[in-house]
C-alpha cells in the first residue's frame, strides 16, 4: 500500500488513516486527520501554520536543507572559433605584438591616403551628381598636403587591425 | 459543516436543542449530478433541473457509492449507479463535493461513452462495475 502525504500539513499517512476528498472539479485532497480537513475548508493557508511542513520549508527551518544549497558550480570557460576566424587566427591577432600591430596600422594609413588622392583625382575631372562626395574627398586633398594632422583624420577611416576590445 | 446555530436561552428566551449536522443521506428526491457525456446528463445539467432519485434498490432506502438507483430525468426513468456521495465514508473511500451517478439502460451497459470525474477505485471489488469503470479516466 502506498504511503501518502497529507495534502495540508505534508505529514505521512499510513493506510488506515485519513481521508480523501475529491472536490468538484475533480481535484483530489489527502487529509491526515480531521484537523487538518477542518483547517483547509476553513481556508487556513497552511504556510501560515507553524506545524505543517510548508510553513518549515517556507522559513527554512531544520538542518538539511541549507547543506545541499551550499555547493555551488563553477561555468567552465571554453575558448572556440567563430565562422569568420578560427580560434588559431584569433589566437594569433591577441598574441601581436605591439610594434607588429603600429606597422599593421602605418600600412593601412598609407593605403588609405593613397586611396583618397585617387579619389580627389576623380572627383576634380567628374562633373554633376557626385558632387557631395567630391566635398569630403576635396577637403582630405586639402588636407593630405600636410603630413601628420592627416594621419590622425585619416586613421578613423582605417580598417581596425588588432584593435581595442 | 453545518451547524444549526443554537440560541441562547438568554438571549431570547426560547430554550435551544441540538441537532445532528447534515448526513448527506441519499434517499428518495435526492438531486443528482450526472457524470457521463450522456446527451441526457447534459441535457438534465443545462435546463437546471437535475436528476432526481425516485427508488434506491437497497435494503435500506439509501443509497451509497456502487447502488442502483431509479432516476427521473427530463421526464423519464432511468436506472443509474452512484458514483460518488458526499456523505462522510469509512476510511479507504474518497468523499465527493456532489453526489454523482452514472446513467445505465436496463440491460446493464452505460449510456455514456466517458467519465472524466474521478471515480472511487473500491468500485473494482464491491460489484460488476467493470463496464462503468472501462469509460472512467481517473480514478481515486
Amino acid at each position: 500500500m502506498k504511503i501518502e502525504l497529507c495534502s495540508y500539513s505534508g505529514l505521512k499517512i499510513y493506510p488506515g488513516h485519513g481521508k480523501r476528498v475529491v472536490l468538484k472539479d475533480g481535484k483530489v485532497f489527502n487529509f491526515l486527520n480531521s484537523k487538518c480537513c477542518a483547517s483547509h475548508f476553513m481556508k487556513r493557508n497552511p504556510r501560515e501554520i507553524r506545524w505543517t511542513v510548508l510553513y518549515r520549508r517556507k522559513y527554512k527551518k531544520g538542518n538539511l536543507e541549507t547543506v545541499a544549497k551550499k555547493r555551488n558550480r563553477k561555468t567552465v570557460k571554453h575558448e572556440r572559433g567563430i565562422a569568420g576566424a578560427t580560434l588559431q587566427d584569433i589566437l594569433a591577432k591577441r598574441n601581436q605584438t605591439p610594434e607588429v600591430r603600429a606597422a599593421q596600422r602605418e600600412q593601412a594609413i598609407r593605403a588609405q591616403k593613397e586611396k583618397l588622392k585617387v579619389q580627389a583625382k576623380k572627383g576634380a575631372t567628374d562633373k554633376g551628381a557626385a558632387g557631395k562626395k567630391k566635398a569630403p574627398a576635396g577637403k582630405a586633398a586639402k588636407g593630405g598636403k600636410t603630413s601628420k594632422p592627416v594621419a590622425k583624420n585619416v586613421q578613423k577611416a582605417a580598417p581596425r587591425v588588432g584593435g581595442k576590445r | 459543516m453545518n451547524f444549526i446555530k443554537c440560541l441562547s436561552t438568554y438571549a431570547t428566551g426560547t430554550r435551544s436543542f441540538s441537532t445532528t449536522s447534515c448526513l448527506h443521506e441519499i434517499r428518495k428526491l435526492a438531486r443528482m449530478r450526472v457524470v457521463d457525456n450522456s446527451a441526457l446528463g447534459k441535457a438534465a445539467r443545462l435546463s437546471g433541473k437535475p436528476a432526481r432519485v425516485i427508488h434506491v434498490y437497497n435494503k435500506t432506502s439509501v443509497g451509497t457509492v456502487g447502488d442502483k438507483v431509479l432516476v427521473a430525468i427530463k421526464g423519464q426513468k432511468k436506472r443509474a449507479y452512484i458514483v460518488g456521495v458526499k456523505q462522510n465514508q469509512k476510511p479507504n473511500m474518497p468523499k465527493f463535493d456532489t453526489n454523482n451517478i452514472v446513467l445505465i439502460e436496463d440491460n446493464g451497459s452505460p449510456t455514456g461513452t466517458r467519465i472524466t470525474v474521478p471515480v472511487p477505485s473500491a468500485l473494482r471489488k464491491k460489484g460488476e462495475f467493470s463496464k462503468i469503470l472501462s469509460l472512467a479516466t481517473r480514478f481515486v
